[in-house]
């Protein structure tokens, strides 16, 4: 604590120079805390997954359907506790830019299928009441301004279909940018290829010491019709999509790599010019009998107070920015929220630390390797 | 009078450590540029070279995919002898095509994506140019064997020469591995369109291809079968189709690019101030001699930018040359249309790279306006007092 003093002094000895390199560091770190959080985020939908639930696909691809006669007979399987059909839409409200996910699901199922959605009972009483209507999540909501009772026209591709629906309630959980409506009435209107047909069935199991055998059981019930069918713990289903996404990962992980050398390229630069401009100083500090350690200390102490300062910064507004904006209503995607975890935050302040700590290590190496007469000759 | 560029680039080599890590955090910030743009572009290149100019595709109408459409046997062979439809000897030039997905892991990795299967007929080899096969031989007719793209042979599991691949119930065999000129094909299987009928159960197409005698007739055509009112379909340029499925994926990365430089861009602004700063205090003395000598404050301020340009340009070359080695590197991703996989290469091409010059430049000029003003605005008394 003796230096803490000295130090601050010269951390404050050229503002501007502390002032733009804090600045570097703190949109640097940002930028960094963003990429991670899409990241997780992006692993949040299997990491948050029902451990109690199931999703059964067609065994070829999702762009097959299975027959929804199905549910009957997966319902008579043991463990079972409820069996929905629960059907991909595609459907474009107004223009493609307004991409939403909008499903059709049992009415009456949902809510003990999904129970991570709330809503009021009146509400859950009017949607279930009309075969027309609607849930939407809260976000679309903000999004779009969609209030209770208004008519709504989603254009869907797939089913080839301009399909009106009146929104009936608003929920809150899982992924708030979701629309949900009456598999009856998807099916009441889709064209002769998709009558009676669904593009997976979500089950319920009694408990999820179930779940392995119920997937069995299912696919080996269809394995020989002609719609066999894949089963797997929502879990798996959600890692599925994941994975699909292909080198997003391995991509956004290079950017990151790339920013944090940048950052020791910035951070080294300027410290190196910091200590390059004490070196007579160096030199007096040795001849009243500083050791070579405490010397070294100084300038350590001096990039790890800068690190520390650029990290609060950069951690508290990403903290504070991403708390106050709910970013995942604004970006495309399937992102439930985009919040960064207590673990990205912790990674970038010791990122932030070690960063600071390598780009002082070799200028003060060099500079307090110089003897005395050497330090105090110098021209810097 | 200006100042000789000889000046500025000794001043350079003095200061070379600095130098060169003021040229690396921009060169860094370009390099992440350039990577995201050669992303996008790569998807942007693949979906329009795709197209031929002069072939018509047909689909259900609403329909924004093959998959997800079917046109009748019946429809196709009205469709064949409709005027402006080129022809082979006696037979139009038009084909009928069916599309399937299948799952498949990735090498490496217990999970994987959907692969696009294309049932092909004789004809769809004239009229999607550049097919070519690479290694082993095409399928024959009738029989249930496949042609895989060598870049998804390379990514999946299990679609090597004489692996077979389950399609629904019925097992098909991989006979070779094409390359099909960068298109997207390359992101496909291929195997002959009556056995995938069969194997699918399938009656219907899933489009329909056609090739237009000429440009007008290629208008003429596609008019004429999507206002005919008992048809349901749409017929549009084959170019335009592709063209029109490169929005998301290229959309956001573009997005994704401009984000992450422009942040990152800040950051070496600020760097790269600093490192101005102190070159323009080093030099006080130096900048009031120029100044006694009869240089201008302009001349003095133009030489300061110039040599700051001069190093975001030398990191904008870092930068390219960083990134060179990506080009025509493979990947993939989703198609979050269809669900299933679209490879393609990253792409850096020279407008890219005049982009990316042009990035680092401004990066260098903005950084540096302000270290330069004052350096220009010494008084000579006080900068040789310095």
């Amino acid at each position: 604590m003796r230096f803490a003093k000295f130090i601050l002094k010269n951390v404050l000895r050229n503002k501007r120079r502390t002032l733009l390199t804090i600045s570097s560091l703190v949109v640097s770190l940002f930028l960094i805390i963003s990429l991670a959080t899409i990241l997780t985020e992006f692993e949040r939908g299997s990491q948050e997954a029902n451990p109690m639930r199931l999703m059964t696909r067609h065994s070829v691809s999702l762009g097959f359907l299975l027959p929804i006669a199905d549910v009957q007979r997966i319902e008579a399987v043991p463990g079972v506790k409820a069996v929905m059909p629960f059907t991909w839409f595609g459907g474009i409200y107004k223009d493609e830019k307004n991409f939403f996910a909008n499903f059709a699901a049992d009415a009456k199922k949902l809510r003990e299928i999904m129970p991570e959605l709330k809503m009021s009972d009146a509400e859950w009483q009017a949607f279930v009441a009309d075969r027309q209507g609607a849930v939407v999540g809260r976000k679309l909501v903000k999004l779009y301004g969609f209030t209770p009772g208004q008519r709504i026209t989603l254009k869907s591709p797939i089913y080839n279909q301009d399909v009106e629906f009146i929104i009936r309630g608003v929920c809150t959980g899982a992924d708030e940018k979701t629309l949900y409506f009456h598999h009856d009435y998807l099916n009441e209107l889709a064209p002769e290829w998709a009558k009676d047909q669904a593009g997976l069935f979500s089950i319920l199991a009694n408990s999820p010491d179930d779940v392995p055998r119920i997937a069995q059981a299912v696919d080996s019930m269809f394995a020989n019709t002609d719609a066999p069918t894949k089963t797997e713990s929502e879990r798996e289903f959600a890692r599925s999509f994941e994975t699909m996404s292909g080198g997003v990962k391995q991509f956004l992980y290079g950017i990151m790599a790339a920013i944090t050398f940048s950052l020791v390229l910035v951070m080294g630069n300027t410290m190196a010019m910091t200590v390059r401009e004490r070196t007579k100083e160096v030199g007096t500090l040795k001849a009243i009998g500083f050791k070579r350690p405490t010397i070294a200390g100084l300038f350590l102490g001096e990039a790890i107070l800068l690190a520390t300062i650029g990290a609060a910064i950069g951690i508290g507004g990403a903290v504070l920015l991403f708390h106050s904006v709910d970013m995942s209503i604004y970006i495309p995607g399937f992102f439930i929220s985009f919040v960064p975890t207590t673990q990205t935050l912790i990674a970038a302040f010791l990122l932030s630390i070690v960063v600071g700590i390598v780009s002082v290590v070799y200028s003060t190496y060099r500079v307090t390797a110089l003897t005395i007469a050497e330090a105090l000759r110098s021209t810097e | 009078m200006a100042l000789p560029i000889k000046y500025n680039l000794r001043n350079l080599i003095v200061r070379k450590g600095s130098t060169l890590a003021t040229a690396f955090t921009i060169g860094l910030t370009v390099a992440v540029f350039l990577l995201v743009m050669a992303l996008a572009r790569g998807i942007d290149l693949t979906l329009s070279s795709s197209g031929e100019p002069l072939n018509v595709i047909v689909v259900r109408e609403g329909s924004t995919a093959e998959l997800n459409s079917s046109v009748t046997r019946e429809n196709f062979n009205d469709l064949i002898y409709l005027d402006g439809v080129t022809r082979e000897g006696d037979q139009p030039l038009a084909t009928g095509e069916i599309i399937t997905l299948i799952y498949k892991a990735r090498k490496g990795q217990s999970q994987g994506s959907n692969v696009t299967v294309r049932g092909v007929g004789p004809m769809s080899f004239k009229l999607h140019s550049g097919f070519e096969v690479v290694s082993g031989r095409s399928f024959q007719p009738g029989l249930t064997e496949a042609v895989v793209s060598k870049r998804i042979a390379e990514r999946f599991q299990g679609l090597d020469v004489g692996d077979k691949f389950r399609i629904q119930t019925t097992d098909y065999t991989v006979v070779g591995l094409f390359d099909s000129a960068g298109k997207a094909f390359e992101s496909e299987i291929w195997v002959d369109v009556n056995s995938l009928s069969s194997t699918t159960k399938r009656d219907t197409f899933s489009s329909v291809l056609l090739r237009a005698k000429d440009q007008s007739a290629l208008a003429a055509l596609s008019k004429r079968i999507t206002d005919d009112p008992k048809l349901h379909l749409k017929a549009l340029s084959e170019r335009t189709f592709y063209e029109d499925q490169q929005g998301i994926a290229s959309g956001a990365l573009k997005g994704l690019a401009v984000f992450i430089s422009f942040i990152m861009a800040v950051g070496a602004g600020f760097a790269g101030m600093n490192t101005m700063y102190a070159a323009v205090a080093r030099r006080t003395k130096e900048i009031g001699t120029l100044r006694v000598l009869g240089f201008s404050r302009r001349s003095i301020l133009v030489a300061f930018l110039l040599e700051s340009v001069a190093v975001a340009l030398i990191g904008a070359a870092i930068g390219i040359v960083l990134t060179l080695p990506l080009n025509f590197v493979s990947t993939g991703t989703s198609n979050w249309v269809t669900f299933s996989e679209i490879a393609f290469n990253f792409r850096v091409t020279v407008d890219l790279m005049i982009l990316a010059l042009l990035f680092g430049a401004i990066i260098g000029f903005v950084g540096s306006l302000l270290p330069s003003i004052r350096a220009a605005r010494f008084r000579i008394v006080e900068a040789l007092r310095a």
